[in-house]
């Protein structure tokens, strides 16, 4: 293998990036694949999940020390419903690209909760192949110095009736930078379908860097479809209004970050599973207060 | 009689601009203050000073709390000695529900004071009963704060969180502003049922209507960031009837 084959920041795709930096450096062993975290991948683990039935999967990626790199191809029969949960913590380099098809009223609901690392990317590529199809893609990054997490998306509505909701949200600390780059696509005659698009980071000291790259891509004409993206810091008048109540002003502002962040958690996770996200958000907040 | 809030020459500047220019004013334990004024006469300015927003400069001047001074103060030191600020527009926090945000305040009041945290189904009993008094339906405690709320909404929830936190002194900023008649009733009863030898208040309000409910002690008129008058409850008549431009032509 040789590092010219990894992306660099000159791939658009790569821009924010930079895999070549990351690992170039580093021998590696390429396979055939469409992408290339597929080809570091050792192999890709392909799920069909039956008409009518419904799956959880939970991923951790916990390497501190070596490339991680998975490839995932999940298929989705009619009214099949996935629920997977990525908890990214591991600081090397992880990298996961998932790819999704979804039949007829099929649901998928996705949350990423990316700690970063010298370089992390959490890549999904959805795909609507069924009418009434429901897609749920939400992540939270959490970017303390030296952390780097790239949450990549492309959610492709190629037939109508679909309904797709996308919350990402993401905080980054001074030498810590988060990306989101997400693409929705509505195919031409994929009519009726309802996507809404939202990515918001908040900048928690100077020197954070949040990148982000939404994009829709109408070809239908009878669709909803919304989408919004911020950058910003911390409301000030919300920190007032909870220390004039007495709350000190390192608490308001881990109140105040944590329920901009818990926002994404999506409803109707197990229990153990919102409890487990939820604490570690509030663990990576204590920890970096 | 010893003054709870004791303010003397009290300038304030908000960027380049003072706003607040020279306001001494006192208000003793037990008693319920109003004051007047035109919009733009600083009375919001005044609140926000007093609780400690670090927008507003005080450029001059005191503040005490029971002869304690606030001013070196951080705001929730100043919410700890028993201040209490009632906003004319509340914040709203998407995804903090109102009933963290009430028990985070509760706590902090206590932790303050070398108390535990209140265990949790007492406070829930405690927040419970008050939020009742205001006719708050029980599962808008689990909304997010202030989210989606009504004008009239947002203002019960200060009712209760004052309610709850049980403050020493209480600035009511424009409490009326947002509220229809039977809300303004409520907010008024619960503001009244609180009145007591140990706690004083400070009505701040554009219109008399509200001192139809919360009767005052006594009524200040607040113009060009000054106190410009001084007297009873039939001041507000006065103002009422005869409107501001007496006070601004003299100011």
């Amino acid at each position: 293998m040789i590092a010219a084959e990894l992306p660099n920041r000159r791939v658009e795709a790569w821009r924010y990036s930079d895999l070549r930096q990351a690992i170039g450096a580093e021998p590696h062993v390429l396979r055939e694949g469409r992408d290339i975290i597929e080809r570091l991948a050792p192999g890709t683990q392909r799920m069909s999940i039956p008409a009518g039935e419904s799956r959880v999967f939970v991923e951790r990626m916990d390497d501190d020390r070596y490339l991680d790199a998975r490839s995932f191809d999940f298929t989705l029969g009619e009214g099949a419903s996935l629920t997977r949960i990525v908890i990214q913590s591991g600081g090397a380099t992880p990298l996961a690209m998932a790819r999704v098809r979804l039949s007829a009223g099929a649901k998928l609901k996705q949350f990423v909760l990316a700690e970063g690392a010298k370089l992390s990317r959490i890549e999904t590529d959805v795909s609507i192949e069924g009418e009434g199809a429901d897609v749920e893609l939400n992540g939270v990054y959490l970017c303390d110095a030296g952390r780097h997490a790239d949450l990549t998306s492309v959610i492709e509505h190629k037939v109508g009736g679909g309904q797709t909701r996308q919350l990402i949200k993401g905080v980054a600390k001074r030498g810590g930078r988060g990306v989101f780059q997400g693409k929705i696509v509505v195919a031409h005659g994929a009519q009726k379908t309802d996507a809404r698009q939202y990515h918001h980071g908040m900048l928690l000291e100077d020197g954070a860097e949040i990148f982000a790259k939404p994009e829709l891509l109408i070809h239908a004409d009878d669709v909803q479809c919304a989408h919004g993206n911020t950058a910003g810091g911390l409301d000030e008048s919300a920190l007032f209004y909870l220390r004039s109540r007495g709350v000190p002003e390192v608490q308001a502002r881990g109140l105040l970050v944590e329920a901009f962040l818990a926002e994404a958690i999506p409803h109707g996770l197990p229990q153990e599973i919102s409890d487990e996200l939820l604490g570690r958000i509030r663990t990576w907040l204590g920890a970096t207060a | 009689m010893s003054a709870a809030l004791d303010i003397h020459d009290l300038h304030v500047s908000v960027g380049d601009a003072e706003i607040i220019k020279g306001l001494t004013l006192s208000v003793p334990a037990g008693e319920v203050h109003a004051i007047m004024g035109p919009n733009g006469a600083g009375k919001s300015t005044l609140a926000y000073a007093v609780a400690g927003r670090d927008t507003y400069e005080i450029t001059k001047g005191t503040v005490a709390l029971d002869g304690a001074d606030l001013l070196t103060l951080s705001p929730e030191q100043r919410a700890a000695k028993g201040l209490f600020l009632s906003f004319q527009y509340p914040v709203e926090i998407p995804g903090l529900s109102a009933l963290t945000f009430l028990k985070a305040a509760l706590n902090a009041r206590r932790n303050a004071r070398g108390e535990k945290d209140m265990p949790a189904p007492e406070l829930l009993k405690l927040v419970r009963a008050k939020a009742e008094a205001l006719k708050i339906d029980p599962e808008m405690l689990k909304r997010p704060l202030n989210v989606g709320f009504s004008g009239g909404e947002k203002k019960r929830f200060e009712a209760l969180q004052m309610a709850v936190l049980q403050p020493r002194f209480a600035i009511l900023d424009e409490t009326d502003s947002g509220l229809d008649i039977d809300a303004l009733r409520i907010v008024a009863d619960n503001v009244n049922a609180l009145r007591g030898p140990d706690r004083a208040m400070l009505v701040i309000t554009h219109y008399q209507r509200l001192l139809d409910y919360i009767k005052p002690d006594r009524v200040h008129v607040l113009a060009r960031g000054r106190i410009v008058a001084s007297g009873g409850p039939e001041l507000a008549l006065e103002l009422e009837r005869d409107g501001y431009d007496k006070y601004l032509r003299a100011a």
